[in-house]
């Protein structure tokens, strides 16, 4: 019921044998390495030991992982993106592991090396070829827009630039300052200056502007050229090109065509090789990756002159597996010593330790917050209520088969290459059949599907126990299940009421029981009697009135235990405490009412999946010949809604009564999780 | 018996229900929403959480719309002034739609920056809909007959409704805590047990009004 114990792990390891160690121990995946860095910043300490740097051939190794991520980048943007598709979401398949076993970093850099270059050897050309095309279609492109406003102009563009004598120019001009600029070419130039205007062109929406040609004498290059910008005219940078603008709009189209052809070609070679490769480049990244880590590692141990000092957590259950490792890795020349956590509760790492049919719900835990080490690991507790809750508030046999079946896809398939998914799926498989057995209890079938089109009432057969909306063969006004306090329970809405009710009441006991058990270890007697035991003498006291009909007891009860409450908050700080403490009762009797919501979420499915068939039904009937079909139409979207906004309700509700309410009653959380050093292999296996 | 046709209290329940509660839902989901079309700007594949947050504050308008059915389908028979204050008691309770459009929108830009937090944004998100859960548990009891006093059969029903109705708007705050809490605990996911002991502090008085409806079905007073 506690996360897993801990035992801290000291090694004192000869230079040359820590990076055996540190292989071993990242292939177990067994430890948390200590980050000794900090420690190592008190003066005691770094008499004797001084911070380790990270492993040398790290930098090798971060070299081609740079490498690696490239040629993966350039095979990500080569390969046609082939659709996963529905059935590839659904059940993904697993890359299968390649056997890779290496003894030291300098055996893992020259096999990449080999195998990169291998793999460049075939993709560096078509790779320089590509890029190469794609430069030359870039130019191209910015060449035939360039020309295309110069349609009109019968000139050779191989004249454009400066000659022996002249200087050309082409290039775009607005309208409006099309005059001015005229003459103040003239002034600058002396008249030695020609223009060339063409018809006016558009170069963008609602903007016109018109392409001229501006000749003159060299030598007023310079003058020229300022006026033209002063003037916002947009220069057309043509050069190297031989033949009219039209010869050469035309060739150059040619030739983006045939390059269109060849990078084609290319791509389809790259693809192919990207298919070849793709997977032994993922494999070389999963092993640069895991090797990066170790590297790092050796950063968060301390050194000697010729030793290591290598600290650890470890599970209590693996710390004889872990001494053995590291004995046998560094062959004999370590010193290991294993201790009790000497750190702070708040430093030692969680580790939750359940069983494999209950470990999926962690999940639930953890998303509120890992317990304190030393705090109970509430996994346990959470699955059966979850359950019972998500089973009564979704109530739908139908629907709980879906969600069933909705799990075990997502738990055994897409499970495969997902903890989440594989968790998520384990909890929804067996949402789905609490949902099936209260689905059957109530006799819910998508709502009251067969009473409107079977004209089957399920509730006066005997079939179904309780109907969530009224009376069945077994409740009704006729047959009262019991009577409580004047008030009979005599129909279904009563009777899940009540059921709501007690459920809650047995809940929040549990919880109270585990934390006054809690305090009782932590805390003073008083403590744990005022913090949750007279809670649970006023649930015994209200359970004795119940079945006594003696009102007495549980007035009495509650006047001790507001007298209680308000002495607590006296205790606590003064009067307006004492004050606040009258109003505890409230809140607790809050998180009793709370659980009424199992009712009205249970109700809500049943009777909205009612609305749908209702409206499919009136559909039905208003309309003739096509009603049928939009009938049918209606109850599949109808209930398709109502299925998932209720089933993410009900899995959100069942969470939070047991957030709010059970762990309000001793759970507090916040430990810090235990994060193996462990390497991570998806492609390989050592 | 005020009016010749039971039926016409009823009505106006239903519409009441509908009305009242729609209008919750849709500001809340339109809240949600806004925040929503800023996350998918950013990232387009944030649509499917976008859509599954502005579902939370769409459920109150369900609510109404199953107490509406209810009244005109199922509990015909219920008394007249119980089949009012049905309906205005979930509507009234269905405008804690808002602050939960609220909790959501903050629920969703927490998951847009972190996926990690979705399962803690969404419990905080579902906080204010107690609210409106407490109104439709009313209508239910109101409606199902188990209560025969003077509480449920003359004009006092209406008190009932009204308690747990204007109570339930006490889900705005709620949600405004909850938003609060939702961006401490994306700073700080230890800070959720804490944040949960104040965003659940509002419904206090949602169950004020719970208990006070209950008395008057009781018929306590009479």
């Amino acid at each position: 019921m506690r996360p897993a114990r801990m035992k801290k792990i000291r090694a004192v390891i000869l230079d040359e044998k820590v990076d055996p160690v540190i292989r071993k121990l990242h292939e177990s995946g067994l430890v948390e390495l200590y980050d000794l860095s900090t420690k190592l910043e008190d003066p005691e300490w770094s008499a004797f030991l001084a911070p380790s740097p990270s492993a040398e051939y790290g930098r090798n190794v971060a070299s081609l992982t740079i490498k690696v991520s490239r040629m993966l980048d350039l095979f990500s943007n080569v390969s046609k993106g082939e659709k996963t598709g529905l059935s590839g979401i659904l059940n993904p398949k697993v890359p299968e592991k390649k056997k890779l076993s290496f003894s030291s970093s300098a055996e893992i850099i020259s096999h990449v090396e080999n195998v990169l270059s291998c793999v460049e050897g075939e993709v560096s050309e078509p790779a320089k070829k590509l890029a190469e095309l794609e430069n030359r279609k870039a130019i191209l492109e910015a060449l035939k827009d360039s020309v295309k406003y110069l349609a009109d102009f019968e000139l050779d563009l191989k004249f454009l630039g400066e000659g022996p004598y002249t200087y050309t120019v082409s290039g775009l001009s607005f309208p409006e300052n099309l005059k001015g600029l005229e003459s103040s070419l003239t002034d600058v130039t002396d008249g030695y200056v020609e223009i060339v205007k063409g018809a006016p062109v558009n170069t963008g929406e609602k903007e016109q502007k018109i392409p001229i040609i501006v000749n003159t004498l060299k030598q007023y290059m310079d003058v020229v050229g300022a006026e033209l910008r002063k003037s916002g005219f947009e220069r057309l940078d043509i050069s190297e090109v031989i033949g009219t603008p039209k010869d050469v709009f035309i060739g150059s189209e040619k030739e983006l065509q045939s390059i269109e052809k060849d990078t084609k070609s290319i791509l389809e070679k790259l693809n192919a090789l990207s298919k070849k490769w793709t997977e032994e480049v993922l494999v070389l990244h999963e092993i640069l990756e895991i090797e990066k880590e170790r590297a790092e590692a050796y950063s968060m141990t301390g050194k000697t002159v010729r030793t290591h000092l290598v600290e650890a957590w470890a599970p209590s259950k693996y710390v004889k597996k872990v001494q053995e490792i590291i004995e046998t890795a560094s062959e004999g020349y370590s010193v290991v010593e294993i201790s009790e956590p000497d750190e702070p509760v708040e430093k030692i790492p969680v580790l939750l330790d359940n069983k494999k049919a209950i470990k999926p719900f962690e999940m639930l835990t953890e998303m509120y917050a890992p317990p304190k080490y030393n705090e109970i690991d509430p996994t346990m507790m959470i699955m059966p209520g979850f359950l019972l809750f998500y089973g009564i508030m979704l109530t739908d046999a139908v629907y709980g088969l879906l969600l069933a079946l909705a799990g075990v896809v997502l738990w055994k398939r897409m499970g495969k290459v997902s903890q989440g998914a594989y968790n998520l799926g384990y909890i929804l498989t067996l949402s789905g059949l609490s949902t099936v057995f209260f689905g059957i209890l109530t006799g819910g079938y998508l709502g009251d599907f067969m009473l409107q089109f079977m004209g089957m009432d399920i509730y006066s057969t005997g079939l179904a126990l309780v109907n969530p909306l009224g009376e069945s063969t077994y409740i009704s006004a006729a047959k009262p299940l019991l009577s409580l306090g004047g008030i009979d329970v005599n129909n279904g809405p009563m009777t899940i009421l009540l059921f709501s009710i007690v459920a809650g009441i047995l809940h929040l006991f549990i919880g109270l029981t585990v934390g006054i058990s809690e305090s009782l270890k932590k805390k003073s007697l008083l403590d744990a009697f005022l913090g949750q035991g007279m809670w649970m003498l006023l649930i015994l006291a209200i359970v004795t009135t119940v079945f006594t009909g003696n009102m007495m007891i549980a007035g009495v009860a509650v006047i001790l235990v507001i007298a209680l409450c308000m002495i607590k908050g006296f205790m606590n700080g003064g009067v307006l405490d004492a004050l606040l403490g009258a109003m505890d009762i409230t809140g607790f009797l809050g998180n009793v009412l709370s659980y009424a919501r199992l009712l009205a979420l249970c109700l809500a499915t049943g009777g909205l999946a009612m609305a749908v068939n209702i409206m499919a039904k009136l559909l039905g009937d208003a309309i003739p010949v096509i009603g049928i079909l939009i009938a049918i139409v209606m109850l599949v979207f109808g209930h398709a809604f109502n299925f998932v906004m209720n089933g993410l309700g009900s899995f959100i509700h069942s969470l939070r009564l047991h957030y709010v309410e059970f762990f309000g009653q001793y759970y507090e959380g916040g430990g810090k999780k235990f994060s193996p050093f462990k390497a991570k292999r998806e492609y390989t296996s050592n | 018996m005020v009016f010749e046709n039971p039926l016409l209290l009823g009505a106006i329940g239903a519409g009441l229900a509908v009305g009242i509660a729609g209008l919750g839902s849709g500001i809340g989901a339109g809240i949600t929403g806004a925040s929503g079309a800023g996350v998918v700007a950013e990232d387009p594949n944030k649509f499917g959480t976008a859509i599954v947050f502005q579902a939370l504050p769409q459920t109150q308008g369900l609510y109404g719309f199953l107490v509406a059915i209810l009244i005109l389908f199922v509990f015909k028979s219920a008394p007249e002034w119980a089949m009012l204050a049905a309906g205005i008691g979930t509507g009234l309770a269905g405008l804690s739609a808002i602050g939960q459009g609220i909790a959501a929108a903050a629920g969703l830009g927490a998951v847009a920056e972190n996926d990690g937090i979705f399962g803690k944004a969404m419990v905080f998100s579902v906080l204010p809909e107690t609210q409106a859960i407490y109104g439709l548990l009313v209508a239910i009891l109101l409606l199902v007959g188990v209560f025969a006093s003077p509480g449920v059969t003359t004009i006092a029903a209406l008190g009932a409704g009204l308690a747990v109705g204007f109570a339930g708007l006490s889900g705005i705050g709620q949600g405004i805590t909850a938003a609060g809490a939702i961006g401490a605990t994306a700073r700080d996911p230890d800070a959720m047990g804490k944040g949960l002991v104040l965003a659940v502090m509002p419904e206090t008085f949602a169950i004020f009004g719970l208990l006070i409806a209950i008395l008057i079905m009781l018929g306590i007073m009479f």
